[in-house]
This record gives C-alpha cells, sequence and structure tokens, in this order.
C-alpha cells in the first residue's frame, strides 16, 4: 500500500505548522500498513493462524531540549496527533536538565526495500501450510514427546518524513522460523533440539529463504539425530574448561554481552529503571579492551537478507557499516542522532563523529530508541570447526540457548544450552545434556582464542528483542562465526 | 453500562453471524495510554498512545483462525470484513486432532470496580512535577531515571454462541523511579502500583530514599563468595520467582507436556513448604482484578497451593480441549497471583534482629530457567540489596546472581511478612494488559545459592 498523496500534504502542512509553533525537530512516520501472520504447528496441531494488521501514524516532536510522542491509528485525526505531540513536548519541557538536541542534517530522499522474490503475503495459506506440515511429518518419530513448527511473516510500509525536508520510504520483509522437537532423557526431564531459519547473509528474504532446504528444513533429520543422543547422555560436570560457540549460541552471547551494552542510551542511563545499564561508559570508548585481539565486532546494515538491515533508521538516517570493537579495543557504539550529541557534550570531546543510524521504533505507536542493527563478530584466521576443536584440549561445543540471565549492567552473564559436544585431546567425544556457562563479559571476551573463519560465519536472526518503556520488540540479526574462549566455568556447583 | 457504538456495530455484526451459523468471538480492546520517561534528571519522553484493536476468532469444525485488526470501529462493514478474514483463514487451516472450544460468554458482566477517571484523565504535567520535587528533595547531584506508565483499558467480549456481553473498563499506574551515584554507581528504586492516583504519594517514595541512603553513602560494596545464605527476598523478587514457578509449574500446559518442575507430581501432593500459600484471587484490590477470561468464563478464587500442597493446575482452553481436561479461567487475561501473607513483623529489620546474617534482595533482574523440570531458576539482585547483620544493615552488596530451584527456595522459608504489597507485573509490549501479584513485603528463605557475584553493583 502507498500513501496517498492527500495524507502526505496533510503531514507536511502539520511538521511546518508544528514548527511554526516552536519546534526545534519534528518527524512523522505513517505506517499504511504492518502486517505479519504467525503459523504455529503444535504436534501437528494448528495452534496458530492468526494474521494481525496496523496501520496508523506516530509523531515526534522536540521542543524545548525534550521529546513528545503521540500516535494515532484513526487517519481522521492526524492534526490532532500532532497537537498532542506538540503539547507532550510542552510539558515535558518542564523538566530538563540536559536538553535533548538532533544536530542539523541536510535534507535527503531515500528509499529501501527488503530484497525479496516472493511475497509471502501473497503466497497461499495453504501452500504455507502444507510447506510446514510437511517439515511436521519428517520431525514425528514415536519416541518424540513434542514437535513444533514456527513461522512469522512481517510486511511494513514506512513513510517518514521530518522537519529537516527529508523524506524516507521503506517497504520491510522479514520471515522467521524455528522447529524443535522434545523427548524425555532417563531421568524424567525434557530435552530439546531446534533450529532456526538463518542465512549466510547472501541473498533475499521473502518466502523463498523459507523454503530453501539449506537454510531450514534439511536440519529436521539432524535435530532429531541429536535428541535421540541426547536424552542418554551424561549431564555436563561442574568445571573450568573451553567453551566453542556454534553460531546458534555465539549469536545470544554477542546479542546480550556487547549489542546490548554498546546501546548509547543504555550507557548514558536512559534504561535503568527497566533494561538496565551498562558497565561501559563515554570514558571506555579508545580505552577499554573489551577483548582479546581476535575480536572484532560490526554494526553492519549491509548484510543483504537479515532483518538488521533496513536501509534508513527511524529517524531517516541511513544505516552504516562500522567497527564498535577493532582487535579488541572498544571504538563505538549504537546510537541515534541525539544520544550522539548528548554523549559528546557530557564527554567534552567527540566520542561519536555521526549517527549509528539505530534508531529503531517497533511499530508506528513507539517512539524510535537505540537499537542493534546487524552485530557481528568479523570472521578469523582459525579455520573451520574442525581445526578449532583440533586445536581445543579440554572443551566443550555448545549450541542452542535454553536460557540466559544477564546481570543488568551487562557485567556478567548466565547461559544454558539445549546441547553439549565433549572435546578432549583435540577430538569430539561425546554428547552431554543440561549444560550451562557463566562468566564476567570483558574478562570472558578476553580470553577468545579462536575465531573461525568464514566458512563458519553465519547470520542468525534474532525476531523477539526486548528493550524499552513502553516496551518495544524488535528484529535484527547477527552474524557470527564459530569462536571459543578459554577457562570458562560451566556446569552448575554442586 | 451504556454499550458504546462500537459495541453496537459489533453486536449487530455477531448476531448475523450467528443467524449464519458461524461460530466466532469478537473482542474489542481500546487504550488510553500515557507514560513519561525520565532520564539524566530530565523528561526524556513524554508519550500518549489511543489504540484500538479488534480480535475475531473463528472455529470451523476443528480448524481456526484469527485475526486482529487495529483502527477505530468505525462501522458493521469494517467489522464484518475483519470477521471474513478469519472465516477465510478457518476454513483452510489444517485440522487438530482434537475439538477446539468454543467462546460461551456464561454471564453478563460489566465491571469497572478498579477505574479511576483522574488517572485516566491525567495531566502528565502532574507527573512532571513530582518527578521533579523527587529531584529536587533528595538531591540533584544524584542521576535519576524512571519511567510512569498510567492509563485505562476497556474490554468487550462476545460471541455467537449467545447473546452474554462481557465488559471490562479499568484504570492503572506504575511509576518507578531509579537514583544512581554517579561515581559510586549504585542503584537505588522507588516505585508505586496500582488503579488509583492516589496509590502513588510523592513524599512516600522521598522518604523512602531518604532511608536507604545514609547506608549507601557511607558504607563500600560487600561482594559475596558463592555459598550457601540466608536471603530475605522482596516483594518484587518474590513475585519473579512465584510467577516463574506459575508458568512452569501451575499451568496445565507445563505440566501435562511433562516439561515443569511439578510433572512428577500430583494434585494433593506437597510440592513447596508448609508455610507456602498461593492462589488466584481476582477479587484482591491489590492486584488489577479481572472477574473474566478470554473463553468468557467467569473468574473466581482459585486455590494453586495450599500449606504447600498443590491444589489445582489452570488450564487454558487449547489445553483442556487437547488433553480433556476442564477449562478454569485462565485463557488470556490476566491471573491475580497472590501468596497469603505471614505472622512476621512486617519491619524486616525488627524481624531478622536474632538471625545473624541476612541478604536482603529486593529485586531480581532477568531471571530465567536453564533446567525447567528440575525448577532450577538463576537471575541476579537489583537495586537496594544489602547485607544485614543482627537487624542493622552493614553494607549494600555488589551484582550477586541466585541459582537455585523453586523447591529449596520455598521449602526453606523461616519467615512471612504479615504486610502484603502490590508487585507490578504489567508489561507494555503491544497492548495494554495490567497484571499485579499480591505478595509479603517479604519471606526470609534460610538456604539460598548465591553462585556468582560481580565487583560492582
Ligand atoms: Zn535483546
Amino acid at each position: 500500500m502507498s500513501l496517498s498523496a492527500e495524507i502526505k500534504l496533510q503531514i507536511l502542512q502539520n511538521i511546518e505548522r508544528v514548527t511554526k509553533n516552536g519546534a526545534d525537530y519534528t518527524d512523522a512516520r505513517f505506517y499504511t500498513n504492518d502486517d505479519s501472520e504467525t503459523l504455529f504447528l503444535y504436534d501437528g496441531n494448528l495452534e496458530a493462524n492468526d494474521t494481525n494488521f496496523e496501520s496508523g501514524l506516530g509523531v515526534r516532536v522536540l521542543f524545548g531540549g525534550a521529546w513528545g510522542f503521540a500516535a494515532t491509528s484513526d487517519a481522521k485525526t492526524i492534526d490532532a496527533c500532532f497537537d498532542l505531540a506538540l503539547q507532550n513536548a510542552r510539558t515535558a519541557a518542564k523538566l530538563v536538565r540536559v536538553p535533548l538536541q538532533m544536530g542539523k542534517k541536510p535534507a535527503h530522499q531515500g528509499h529501501f526495500a527488503s530484497p525479496l522474490k516472493q511475497d509471502p503475503f501473497t503466497i497461499p495459506l495453504k501452500q504455507k501450510l502444507d510447506f510446514l506440515n510437511g517439515i511436521d511429518a519428517q520431525l514425528k518419530e514415536d519416541w518424540i514427546a513434542k514437535r513444533y513448527v514456527y513461522a512469522e511473516f512481517q510486511k511494513k510500509n514506512i513513510y517518514f518524513f521530518n522537519s529537516e525536508g527529508t523524506e524516507v520510504e521503506r517497504n520491510l520483509a522479514n520471515v522467521f522460523a524455528k522447529m524443535m522437537v522434545m523427548a524425555l532423557d532417563s531421568d524424567g526431564q525434557m530435552q530439546r533440539r531446534s533450529q532456526e531459519l538463518f542465512t549466510t547473509g547472501k541473498g533475499t528474504r521473502g518466502y523463498e529463504m523459507l523454503t530453501s532446504p539449506e537454510l531450514f528444513s534439511a536440519h529436521a533429520g539432524r535435530i532429531k539425530e541429536e535428541l535421540a543422543q541426547l536424552i542418554k547422555a551424561d549431564a555436563l560436570e561442574y568445571g573450568r574448561r573451553s567453551v566453542i560457540l556454534l553460531p546458534g549460541q555465539g549469536f545470544l552471547q554477542v546479542h546480550e554481552t556487547i549489542g546490548h551494552p554498546l546501546e548509547l542510551d543504555r550507557i548514558l542511563g536512559y534504561e535503568l529503571s527497566y533494561a538496565g545499564g551498562s558497565f561501559v561508559d563515554l570514558d571506555s570508548f579508545g580505552k577499554l579492551q573489551y577483548g582479546s585481539e581476535k575480536l572484532s565486532v560490526s554494526a553492519f546494515g549491509g548484510i543483504e537478507n537479515s532483518p538488521g538491515s533496513y536501509g534508513y533508521d527511524d529517524e531517516g538516517s541511513p544505516e552504516r557499516d562500522y567497527l564498535l570493537i577493532d582487535k579488541g579495543l572498544l571504538v563505538n557504539a549504537l546510537s541515534s542522532r541525539a544520544m550522539i550529541d548528548e554523549a559528546n557534550q557530557k564527554a567534552g570531546r567527540t566520542v561519536f563523529a555521526e549517527s549509528g543510524g539505530a534508531a529503531r521504533a517497533t511499530a508506528f505507536y513507539r517512539a524510535p530508541i537505540d537499537r542493534m542493527t546487524n552485530v557481528n563478530i568479523l570472521p578469523g584466521n582459525d579455520g573451520t570447526l574442525e581445526d578449532i576443536i583440533a586445536g581445543t584440549e579440554d572443551g566443550v561445543v555448545l549450541d542452542n540457548p535454553v536460557s540466559w540471565s544477564i546481570g543488568s549492567n551487562r557485567e556478567h552473564f548466565h547461559f544454558g544450552c539445549e546441547i553439549a559436544w565433549e572435546v578432549k585431546n583435540g577430538k569430539k567425544t561425546r554428547i552431554l545434556r543440561n549444560p550451562t556457562y557463566q562468566g564476567h563479559t570483558v574478562e570472558f571476551y578476553n580470553s577468545l582464542s579462536a575465531v573461525g573463519d568464514a566458512s563458519t560465519w553465519r547470520v542468525w536472526q534474532v525476531d523477539n528483542c526486548g528493550k524499552g518503556e513502553p516496551n518495544q520488540i524488535m528484529q535484527l540479526g547477527h552474524g557470527i562465526p564459530v569462536v571459543r574462549f578459554d577457562n570458562v566455568i560451566t556446569g552448575e556447583r554442586k | 453500562m451504556q454499550k458504546n457504538k462500537a459495541q453496537e456495530m459489533i453486536s449487530a455484526v455477531r448476531a448475523r453471524a450467528a443467524a449464519r451459523g458461524v461460530n466466532a468471538s469478537f473482542s474489542l480492546h481500546c487504550e488510553k495510554s500515557h507514560l513519561m520517561r525520565i532520564g539524566n534528571n530530565s523528561v526524556s519522553l513524554n508519550t500518549s498512545e489511543h489504540l484500538t484493536r479488534l480480535d475475531i476468532e473463528v472455529i470451523n469444525g476443528r480448524r481456526t483462525g484469527s485475526h486482529t485488526q487495529m483502527g477505530d470501529v468505525t462501522s458493521e462493514e469494517y467489522v464484518e470484513k475483519a470477521l471474513q478474514i478469519a472465516v477465510a483463514k478457518a476454513e483452510v487451516a489444517s485440522e487438530k486432532d482434537y475439538q477446539p472450544i468454543s467462546v460461551v460468554v456464561e454471564a453478563n458482566v460489566a465491571e469497572n470496580a478498579q477505574y479511576d477517571q483522574t488517572l485516566e484523565h491525567l495531566d502528565p504535567a502532574f507527573k512532571a512535577d513530582a518527578y521533579q520535587q523527587i529531584i529536587d528533595n533528595v538531591g540533584e547531584e544524584y542521576n535519576f531515571s524512571g519511567s510512569w506508565s498510567s492509563g485505562s483499558m476497556e474490554l468487550f467480549l462476545v460471541s455467537t454462541a449467545n447473546e452474554n456481553t462481557m465488559h471490562h473498563l479499568a484504570t492503572d499506574q506504575d511509576f518507578n523511579v531509579v537514583l544512581k551515584h554517579p561515581q559510586k554507581k549504585w542503584e537505588l528504586r522507588q516505585w508505586k502500583s496500582g488503579w488509583r492516583l492516589d496509590h502513588f504519594d510523592v513524599e512516600d517514595v522521598i522518604n523512602g530514599f531518604r532511608g536507604l541512603l545514609p547506608t549507601y553513602e557511607n558504607h563500600a560494596g560487600y561482594k559475596l563468595e558463592p555459598g550457601e545464605y540466608r536471603v530475605a527476598l522482596g516483594s518484587a523478587a518474590i513475585a519473579e520467582v512465584v510467577m516463574m514457578a506459575c508458568y512452569t509449574g501451575f499451568y496445565g500446559r507445563s505440566y501435562e507436556e511433562k516439561q515443569g518442575w511439578t510433572s512428577k507430581y500430583k494434585k494433593g501432593d506437597k510440592v513447596l513448604g508448609d508455610n507456602i500459600n498461593l492462589v488466584d484471587e481476582p477479587a484482591d484490590d491489590k492486584t488489577f482484578r479481572f472477574g473474566f477470561d478470554m473463553m468468557g468464563k467467569v473468574r473466581g478464587r482459585f486455590p494453586l497451593v495450599k500449606d504447600g500442597i498443590l491444589r489445582n493446575l489452570m488450564y487454558d482452553s487449547m489445553t483442556a480441549a487437547k488433553y480433556g481436561r476442564e477449562l478454569t479461567a485462565h485463557t488470556g487475561g490476566s491471573a491475580s497471583i497472590v501468596m497469603q501473607p505471614g505472622s512476621a513483623d512486617s519491619d524486616l529489620l525488627a524481624a531478622v534482629k536474632g538471625l545473624g546474617r541476612v541478604i536482603y534482595v529486593p529485586a531480581l533482574h532477568y531471571l530465567n530457567m536453564p533446567n525447567a523440570s528440575q525448577g532450577i531458576f538463576t537471575g541476579s539482585s537489583r537495586f537496594n540489596a544489602v547485607l544485614i547483620e543482627n537487624g542493622k544493615v552493614v553494607s549494600p552488596i555488589f551484582s550477586s546472581r541466585i541459582t537455585d530451584s523453586f523447591q529449596n527456595v520455598f521449602g526453606n522459608v523461616s519467615l512471612i511478612s504479615s504486610e502484603a504489597e502490590t508487585v507490578n507485573l504489567s508489561n507494555t509490549y503491544g497492548r495494554r494488559m495490567p497484571e499485579a501479584a499480591s505478595m509479603p513485603s517479604y519471606i526470609v528463605s534460610d538456604k539460598v545459592k548465591i553462585t556468582d557475584s560481580a565487583d560492582s553493583f
């Protein structure tokens, strides 16, 4: 759906009106459509067959150094929505100690569309269900207690306008999917193996992604085989050893302990009452040895088919490709325009030269905040997974999260995984169940001793990153190679 | 209560659908939400959202489909169109191997016992003024952040099974403020929750901070070594753990599927300590009260654990249908989980006077379950956590991780406060759906495993 000329004119006139009434900066996002579809087969029963349609306007006004925001799902109340946003900003401006500023940017026009061959919303429901039922049939075995096949499709058309004259149109599409099998182990505990839809970073992101066997359906047999071994396996014993994270676990490690602590709004203290702060402060940039020299981390919007690639953020800034961590040294953050301005003022120096293009909002009725884009570990020179295992004396290979719990400043963490493969003297020996590991962020990344090459690098999709108040669910990606950390506490103390 | 225009339009479409033999339920969710955020002693966001969502679910034999449409209900045609989308989805859906349960609105309900017009129409300036007073009175040298959500939620439910209607109108608020020392980095929190505006009291918040500050200003942080400790959990921490125990132990789904920690037990078995009593009590005014669920069932008192013994499990419609169990009123909506208060002095410090060393953890951050079958949870301390010795606060503690089982923590409780507190559990993901639990202001568990700690708060 495209935006009608009438609504566009009304939005532009209102931006002009609000500016005349004293606003320092105004932006508006009109979503002509925000569609999503969820299909969920549980033990072969279609438990979710849902569609959701949203459409509306979100207006953000900066007045006297403070933000006001208002949203409406009723296209007849556009004028009133601008009035309310301005009024909210005026009220907010009554309590301002550090006035927020957007800086000045020249007007630009932009357009971005997620590359896709087949729009999932044009594929008949029957065809989608046949495909998912086909995977479910592959997962079915007498000894398997639970089967789970899930797919979610999203499509958004967003029109952005601001008081600098910038106009950006985006047509975004996402496809997510997950399959899982569960069975009881010898102690009566439920064990599971799962596989999510992932990519190598190349290609399109329509329905064709889901039906590409190597990215999803071809893994059904493997997760079943692994589960069969897992339910007979011993539990991982407590002790310090190396952990080798496959991308299916590494993505969440990076997400929770590099991505979130490097969101600039968290660093500046804007998330303290809910999501938490960060152990990183403005002094850390250019000084903190976040990890070993093998650790280089990028924020990269250019991955072809990731939900973290969106062209322009929700304040119209183009998405960028830059390093967050360069050979272990912390150099940059995930940021938006107002946050970098405040950070530079606070630090008394230019810590951040420009916005990271990471101001993102989950829906028209939410104001943008600093989010992850694609936060990636760059591939290294330590070869394949087999090469890394061969160089490991005592360790475990870990895959797929069961549980994650992180300290409020992201300074420490505890993860539980679905499966571990024991490694002794350079060889994979046996499967172990109930693996957990924990650590302190900076110490952990400084123990990074091996980074797999590009052949091990996979883009993992995240469809449910939660942050902010009001809460916002965000979609993003992580490109992650196989990585090894040494001397890590694994298992639970008796 | 008078039906408004949108409700009349939905009722008309419902009647026509029923006459055609369509099996459908319709719910209309309207929210007026306001939220103010504070960061670095300033208002960082002041936001208003007026949103309306129409949810339609259709059952066609063993097939189901649902559709949600956001936007104002302006005509019967609008409702009919949304219904047709759900009907078409149900037609194509694959069949379930069980018969889905239809929504039957079992009584006419119109409830607004927790509605405060003043809170619904609160001028955001009131919030800015209150934050200003807190900052001015406690001290600008600290860094204040926080959020204050308030608003109203109106829910209207009908189905083609009959002409009954259920209507819920209520207000709620969730106030938070965090004080952080800019150099020493510790964080203190005050919070208020309730359905009336006067559940917030600015003096209380200011005095709360004033009471805590001397301990923090005058003592360095203390690092706990891993081990077993006597721990006092505050109401927010208890609620976090209780709710996770509920999701993985007292819902029929996790129980029937042997995924939860109660799966090895049956009703009548002892699952927690003798002094633990948990009930879903929709009449408790310290919770956000819902008199019905989204299956149209009237909600009433529902004991979960009595004297440590498992009494009942909560069944949503899909689980009840799949496993042939009786539907309880626990499909959608919010439960009102209450842990019964005990007899201990409501003043924690007085209560633990003779107990030597006690770690007080008022809130837990980022709880998760590495092993649901064994009921093992993990999470870390946050805000106002202190070391108490013989009834005196000795020092604040650094961020510490608790990894333990529900049965161990709730099986070794020696003291339960006689005072109950509201703990707001609402999230603001998606739609406004307030939820609160009523918890003792603290419990003391004698054996809690601290498994890790940081060198910072
Ligand atoms: Zn996240």
